[in-house]
């Protein structure tokens, strides 16, 4: 991986349904403060700027990192936009990453953001689809996804009650997180009873729509020597497929698996389940989740609903999979990914509240972006090696 | 039937996305948008500095949170630069006492315009409901003989903030077909028939026709032509209703394979009794395409009315 890269700061916003108190930029720098204040540091100390945010259909401001720019103080710095739909957020701390490993900078801020309340989210989302075929289509990311969903569902008996159990548990964690919106728990029937939006995905399977910004400062080792906590990046990878994939699994991802392994091996990881103490994922329907269990492999394939069922990632069981509640506390799509690295790693930095898994040393995160092509995963640990 | 198309000429598809959005403004250009509507400017001093930002910004001091307040700007200035569109002069204009420039246009008699020239603001007259947006009330600056220089003051009272701003966006494209599919949606519309390209090398064929195996990445070459009958692979009765929608649910989105081909086709499901979906169609359902009955097609998918199951259980269609 090159130089080894710490995280020392990480800030999240107060996410809503919608910010009326804030521009786009506002979002961002609120995070990107709150980042900063984390890690005892100042723009001063910023030596790169990434900015990761979803399609500009989202927002209608084309090229926001221009705007950006000012707010945060970052002219006369390295400033690049990344953009990879939903896992947009890992695929920007993947960029700082490498700019650290690779030894051209010292100290990378990274910001995700997207304010979903301003546009017509599932007609933007709808256009990642090729414009020839299937656009008109295309039900955002909520078809396909029920679709491949319902494959799995004899094969692999990812049931709709096993979802459901997600959707209790994320919602319930959600209570314990500070910068989730969402805050109403449910009860497995209340989900199997809410209505279809897409069969077999229903009401309470899908997140809230969101507005919200999540920003991260990376460091190089010896730029982190003054940290009190830096989380270690283990590893880190964001892979893709092909879009019109041959004979593509409708079972599991394939890039999640190849992205799983190539992290496992950077990290050492031989036994994710053991190794690993906390987990978040990016489901953001409830089924996404359960196909990720076995992708991670944090069970056997066609295991999950097992693994939900036996509240092994309750916030109290063996392996913890979204203590802060993951999406379905809140989804500001382009930060999503983001706020994934950033609970993972203030959990093994003691620093995750009310939703802190006790003694947690060693954390796992994963990333879905685009619509189905593109996933990513990372491990960060308390310790260095 | 011929093809329909000369292919020494380029293939487009013409597409239009109209995208409405609700925009957050923030304090600084709320206040600016809403001063307008009382023909007055408004700007950002900050207090440290004396700095006079023009429009108003609401993070003027970067990461650091720097005092500022709203101010009156004159409706005068000085022209620092501009130039000529078709649709009329474009400048940056120098308020009064600021330290920023405007982006506006001049309007009047504009024939002699030079930088440096004194302008003074021009306002919109009639209702606002007719401006395309609030900043227009602000018509624009006007050349003026009125060498007096104005300054900045305080704002007293300020208006309300506009919070939330109605936008939209029309996008019109021209998308490049490309011999594969230029030739794909040809074979849809002339001769009802769904074609597609076989890998040599794999000998997988794919659907929609491709000139690279995506698999081997060796050139495809072959087309081929496809069954209009399949498997679905996976289905969702489409309740969810948005903006953008071609479609009035309840209607079923599938992923059908074709038959003979290695790919995935996203259509609907149609022709039969939609409310037992759940029952009558299930993975691995057999489908066939119900071309639609227009000669010749619109060169699309939806020259397919939708794919209708086949061989249904006795309670379906």
């Amino acid at each position: 991986m090159g130089r080894s890269v710490a995280v020392v700061g990480c800030g999240q916003t107060n996410h809503s349904r919608r910010r009326t108190d804030v521009t786009q930029v506002g979002l961002a720098r609120e995070a990107a403060q709150r980042a900063l204040a984390d890690a005892d540091l100042t723009m001063e100390d910023i030596d790169s700027v990434i900015i990761a945010t979803g399609p500009v259909l989202f927002a209608a401001v084309n090229q926001p990192d221009k705007w950006i720019v000012d707010a945060l103080g970052a002219q006369g710095k390295p400033v690049v936009r990344v953009t990879s739909g939903g896992g947009t957020g890992l695929a920007g701390a993947l960029a700082g990453v490498n700019q650290i490993a690779a030894g051209t900078h010292e100290r990378v801020l990274v910001v995700a953001y997207d304010k979903l309340s301003e546009g017509a989210l599932q007609y933007s989302i709808s256009t990642l689809y090729d414009p020839f075929w299937g656009r008109e289509f295309a039900v955002g990311i909520m078809g396909f996804s029920a679709s491949y969903w319902r494959s799995r569902i004899k094969p692999l008996g990812h049931t709709e009650e096993a979802a459901a159990m997600v959707a209790v548990k994320n919602r319930k964690n959600a209570m314990l997180n500070p910068y989730a919106h969402v805050k109403k728990e449910v009860s497995v029937d209340d989900v199997m009873n809410s209505r279809y939006l897409c069969s077999p995905i229903k009401l309470l399977d899908v997140p809230p729509i969101s507005d919200g910004a999540c920003a991260v400062v990376l460091s190089s080792e010896s730029a982190a020597k003054n940290s009190p906590d830096p989380a270690w990046i283990r590893g880190m990878a964001y892979m893709a497929e092909a879009e019109n994939a041959i004979r593509r699994s409708m079972r599991q991802s394939e890039p999640l698996t190849l992205a799983a392994a190539k992290v496992y091996k950077q990290a050492g990881i031989t036994n994710p389940r053991r190794q690993c103490d906390v987990v978040e994922v990016q489901e953001p329907y409830t089924c996404f989740e359960l196909s990720y269990y076995e992708g991670l492999g944090l069970t056997r394939e066609g295991g999950a609903a097992e693994l939900i069922a036996s509240g092994a990632t309750q916030i109290d069981g063996d392996i913890p999979v979204n203590p802060s509640g993951g999406c379905a506390g809140a989804n500001p799509i382009g930060a999503a990914a983001l706020i994934r690295l950033a609970e993972v790693v203030q959990q093994v930095r003691g620093r995750a509240g009310d939703h802190q898994i006790p003694g947690a040393k060693v954390g796992l995160c994963q990333a879905g972006g685009g619509w189905a092509n593109l996933r990513g995963v990372s491990v960060v640990s308390a310790q260095k090696n | 039937m011929g093809l329909l198309v000369d292919y020494d000429e380029p293939q487009m598809m013409a597409a239009t996305l109209t995208m409405p959005y609700t925009l957050t403004t923030g304090p600084a250009a709320g206040t600016f948008l809403a001063e307008l509507a009382n023909n007055r400017i408004v700007g950002t001093r900050i207090v440290s500095t004396g700095r006079v930002i023009v429009p108003p910004e609401d993070y003027p001091g970067g990461m650091s949170d720097v005092e500022t307040e709203f101010v009156e700007v004159p409706q005068t200035g000085a022209v620092t630069t501009f130039t000529r569109t078709v649709n009329g002069v474009v400048a940056l204009i120098r308020l009064d006492g600021a330290d920023t420039d405007l982006l506006h246009r001049v309007v009047g008699d504009t024939a002699g315009l030079a930088a440096g020239d004194r302008v003074a603001a021009s306002w919109h007259t009639g209702s606002v409901d007719e401006l395309a947006s609030p900043f227009l009330q602000l018509a624009g600056f006007a050349a003026t003989a009125d060498g007096t220089t104005g300054e900045v003051t305080p704002l007293s009272g300020p208006a309300e903030a506009i919070a939330e701003l109605p936008y939209s966006m029309k996008l019109d494209y021209e998308h490049s077909y490309g011999p594969y599919y230029g030739r794909m949606f040809d074979e849809l519309a002339s001769a009802r028939r769904i074609v597609g390209s076989k890998c040599p090398k794999c000998l997988n064929v794919l659907v929609p026709a491709r000139g690279n195996c995506d698999a081997c990445f060796v050139p495809t070459g072959q087309l081929m032509d496809v069954a209009d009958t399949g498997t679905i692979l996976g289905f969702s009765v489409i309740h969810l209703e948005f903006l953008g929608q071609k479609r009035k649910p309840p209607y079923v989105y599938a992923e059908i394979n074709l038959d003979g081909t290695a790919t995935r086709l996203i259509h609907n499901v149609g022709g039969f009794d939609i409310t037992k979906a759940e029952e009558l169609l299930d993975i691995g359902s057999r489908v066939r395409a119900v071309w639609k009955d227009v000669s010749p097609g619109s060169g699309t998918l939806d020259d397919i009315e939708y794919f209708e199951p086949i061989d249904l259980p006795s309670s379906g269609a």
